[in-house]
């Protein structure tokens, strides 16, 4: 860096960097403590990138052309977060609160029961649930959202429970020796410091439902599945190639933007 | 026609499948589990920080990001991964395979850094200092140390093999998901409701039988000393 | 060298002419990413055969120049011989395997049972099974666990003052020359620790390895060291024998660590055998007739008279020159401890003499708080 050859020099130099540094504090610590945010992005567009110039030196056929065509795809991508945000907001409301309700005192002992069949259901193919869903109701949209919500319920609870265990004991104490009741502490004390979990759930939830939703077209909900089972049907590797490549990099983004909300969150929740 | 009915009388091509699903799991959490467990190996770190540019700091490098870009895989729906890869290895087994291995990778890479990373530095000190190498420290001390670790995570990664291992029957993969899809495209003709149920809850049985398996190699393989 | 050649030196428990087994020439390590020192131009010899205690305030580099020797640590500069040999680039596993290492927490192997952790270093040597688990039973023996006990459980199956007992053994199993070890003691609770330095005492008379020690207990370094390594930040500041650091510190880092305290300290070194006692009588208790005490009394006028039971161990004064016999409560100290046992007993009895007596409980001497004092400064002068 400085080639001075005082001494003196060098130390006022160290000293403006520093003050440099100072300055640009906030913008050098934020790029320190998350700059791997930028990796996935990165990859998304390089991978993008390289499917598009390879469907770019390729002839499509018009049945190709038909199906690639924006309209019809940013249809289906909308179809699909419908049902991806629907059903996971469907989830947070329903996972949530009965995570709180077990971490009663009067519910503990279920907590147990929960944790076990909520492991033990990863194994449940969201897949089965979904098109069970469809012979109990019907096909179409609303049965996929009440599906994917069933499929997502268990492992967002599991989370929920998990995280409102781990709330340090002494804390919620401290709570009640302060005087506060029972209710204050679960609202002031130990929601807030399990926000963090909670928002951890809505990340798993979101990923779930981002990948189940891409089964919805098997019962006629549409989404970007539907690209894939059209370009099985029509025999179109093509067409594989970039309906696997977008619902890729969909879910990816997805991913990557709870990740980054979840930072946030957690960087304001201390 | 009942359930029990149909039970019965499909029973063969029921146990057939639940067969062939309990197989693919298991060559699929096998190889990745082999996969990721010689990676982590591999990619352990003698030093917890160590100097730039050393093999200890590369190998840091490869760890932090194959745990990433696993974990990235991770997010990928299913369909998708089945999708891309039906144009290299083509329909049938192998795509159910290859995608299976993939999803597995990250939870046991994540448990086996996990495992070895976390055993008692002091443990690893004396080690040192009776005269342990590297690779004996890692084979005889780490390893083992972290066996329960690593175990659990091949035990997680199982699990959710099972539910995912479904989908492959889109690109003809073996298993329960033939039933799935089988269910779905006559759906409203005789059984289809039943082919879907079975598919479904199978998977459980499935789980089961890994369950069960894992607590057998669990008490097989734990050391005696730190088993709880 | 080190400041012993500048000092003069009082009192050295161990005469010169044993050979130096591990020394230090010019050592220095700096951390990668520091440009402090951590060690800085250290020259250290320890002779054959003696427990060298290394102390000093935390984070002065103690634990690295211990690493140093068995090379955990590279040294940036300088050379390590180990009885005679450069070691300095020598393998270090091989090093190792021929030098004892015990740390702090212990350290065993949690997957291998006792005596299998007590095999490691012979099994690495390539002994035949037989040899490796007699030598197992037979330190197991020496540490104070009965080996058919102890050797099949497990590390996690032990107290804390247990695995460390296993520590030593297991660094003892190759019978290497060489023992380092780094606050072996510290995590033990205080009764145990004493215990076990009883303990390490004996098994150093047996084996008589030369020894390094770190510890940061000033006590600890006192009891155990044949010579005690002073370190400031990286530096070496006093190396000589525990009397000559209590009684005349290099300078004032070493008479600050040393603190105010160092006076009572020094009483643990003075042996009460080593001491000139006031002489003692005894009359069996019951024999309180008029006969021999009538001529006994006359004799007796400076000497004090323990009534004994009859094995000869005293239960209470009959007779003390210059106070009140019936008043004055009786307390024994064996001869085997130091003058600071003495005074611990006297504390506690409330009695400002003691009768000393030898492992039959028998009375030799009698110790006076008041000559104790006194005592001690002449000696000093003496010396
Ligand atoms: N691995 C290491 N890397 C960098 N610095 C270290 C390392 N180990 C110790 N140090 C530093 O070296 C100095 C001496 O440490 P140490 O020898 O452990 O002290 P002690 O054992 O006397 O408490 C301390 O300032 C410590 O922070
Ligand atoms: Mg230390």
């Amino acid at each position: 860096m400085s080639t001075a050859t005082s001494e003196t020099v060098d130390a006022q130099a160290d000293a403006a960097v520093e003050a440099e540094e100072k300055k640009q504090g906030t913008v050098a610590r934020l790029w320190s403590q998350h700059y791997d945010l930028v990796i996935l992005p990165a990859i998304i567009v390089v991978g993008l990138a390289l499917l598009f110039l390879y469907i770019s030196t390729q002839q499509l056929d018009s049945i190709e052309q038909r199906v690639l065509e924006p309209a019809n795809v940013l249809g289906l991508l909308r179809q699909h977060l419908v049902l991806a945000a629907v059903s996971t907001i469907l989830v947070l409301v329903i996972a949530v609160p009965v995570g709180i309700m077990l971490s009663r005192r009067w519910a503990r002992r279920l907590q147990g029961p929960v944790l076990a069949v909520g492991g033990f259901a990863q194994a449940l193919p969201p897949f089965g649930v979904l098109l069970l869903m469809a012979f109990a109701f019907s096909f179409g949209p609303t049965t996929a959202v009440v599906g994917l919500t069933l499929a997502a319920l268990l492992p967002v609870l599991r989370n929920t429970v998990i995280g409102l265990q781990q709330v340090d004991q002494s804390l919620i104490e401290a709570a009640r020796g302060m005087g506060m009741s029972a209710r204050q502490t679960l609202f002031r004390v130990e929601v807030p410091l399990a926000v963090p979990v909670i928002v951890a759930g809505l990340r798993v939830a979101l990923v779930l439902n981002v990948g189940t939703a891409t089964l919805a077209s098997y019962i006629g909900a549409g989404g970007l599945g539907e690209l894939v089972q059209q370009a099985l049907r029509l025999n179109r590797i093509n067409v594989l190639l970039v309906a696997g490549g977008i619902i890729a990099a969909v879910a990816l983004l997805i991913d990557w933007l709870a990740g980054v909300a979840e930072r946030v969150v957690v960087s304001r929740s201390g | 026609m009942n359930y029990l009915d149909y039970l019965t009388s499909n029973s063969e091509q029921i146990l057939f499948l639940t067969q062939a699903h309990f197989l693919v799991v298991l060559i699929a959490v096998g190889v990745g589990s082999a996969i990721s467990v010689a990676l982590g190996l591999a990619v352990s770190t003698g030093e917890p920080d160590p100097p730039r540019f050393s093999l200890d700091w590369f190998a840091a490098g490869v760890r932090e990001g194959g745990l990433v870009f696993t974990a990235a895989l991770l997010t990928v729906p299913s369909l998708a991964l089945y999708a891309l890869f039906l144009p290299f290895t083509g329909l049938g087994v192998t795509t159910a395979i290859v995608v299976l291995v993939i999803y597995t990778l990250y939870t046991v890479l994540r448990n086996t850094v996990a495992g070895l990373t976390t055993v008692d530095r002091a443990v690893l000190e004396s080690a040192r200092g009776l005269g342990y190498g590297r690779l004996r420290r890692l084979l005889t001390i780490q390893l083992p140390l972290a066996w329960p670790v690593i175990l659990n995570g091949i035990r997680v990664t199982t699990l959710i093999s099972i539910s995912i291992a479904v989908v492959g029957a889109v690109v003809q993969g073996p298993g329960l998901g033939i039933l799935l899809i089988n269910g779905i495209s006559r759906i409203g003709a005789a059984n289809s409701f039943y082919q879907v149920l079975t598919g479904t809850l199978f998977c459980l049985v499935v789980a089961a039988v890994f369950e069960i398996f894992f607590a057998i190699v669990q008490r097989l393989t734990i050391p005696r000393g730190i088993r709880v | 060298m080190s400041e012993t050649t500048d000092q003069p030196v009082v009192e050295t428990p161990h005469g010169a002419g044993k050979p130096d087994m591990i020394v230090l020439e010019g050592v220095e390590k700096i951390y990668p990413g520091s440009t402090q020192p951590a060690v800085s131009e250290l020259d250290l010899a320890i002779p054959q055969g003696e427990i060298v205690m290394l102390i000093g305030p935390s984070g002065c580099g103690k634990t690295t120049t211990l690493k140093m020797i068995n090379r955990l640590i590279e040294p940036t500069s300088g050379r390590i011989l180990l009885d005679g040999k450069d070691v300095t680039h020598v393998n270090g596993d091989q090093l190792r395997r021929e030098i004892g290492y015990v740390i702090q927490q212990g350290g065993l192997f949690p997957h291998f049972s006792i005596a299998d952790n007590i095999g490691v270093v012979p099994k690495m040597l390539g002994w035949d099974k037989q040899r490796i688990r007699e030598r197992a039973d037979e330190l197991l023996h020496l540490v104070g666990l009965e080996p058919s006990t102890f050797r099949d459980r497990y590390p996690r199956q032990l107290s804390g003052g247990q695995q460390q007992r296993v520590g030593v053994a297991r660094a003892l199993a190759a019978d290497p020359p060489v023992m380092l070890m780094d606050e072996p003691f510290g995590a033990i609770d205080p009764i145990t620790r004493e215990r076990l330095q009883e303990e390490f005492l004996d098994i150093q008379r047996t084996v008589g390895k030369t020894i390094a020690f770190v510890t940061h207990d000033l006590q600890e370094a006192v009891k155990l060291g044949d010579k005690i390594a002073v370190f400031a930040t990286g530096r070496l500041e006093q190396y000589a024998d525990p009397d000559t650091v209590l009684t005349r510190p290099a300078n004032d880092f070493v008479s600050d660590f040393v603190g105010g305290g160092a006076a009572v300290r020094r009483l643990s070194l003075v042996e009460l055998a080593h001491l000139e006692l006031h002489p003692v009588e005894t009359d069996e208790a019951g024999t309180s007739g008029a006969t021999g005490q009538g001529t006994a009394a006359g004799s007796r006028n400076g000497v004090a008279v323990a009534e004994v039971d009859g094995s000869g161990r005293p239960v209470s004064w009959r007779h003390l020159p210059d106070r009140d016999a019936a008043g004055t409560p009786l307390v024994t100290v064996p001869i085997s401890g130091s003058v600071y046992d003495a005074v611990d007993v006297m504390l506690d009895g409330c009695a400002s003499l003691v009768a000393v007596v030898d492992e039959e409980g028998r009375a030799q001497g009698v110790l006076h708080w008041n000559d104790l004092v006194g005592g001690l400064r002449t000696r000093q002068g003496h010396a």
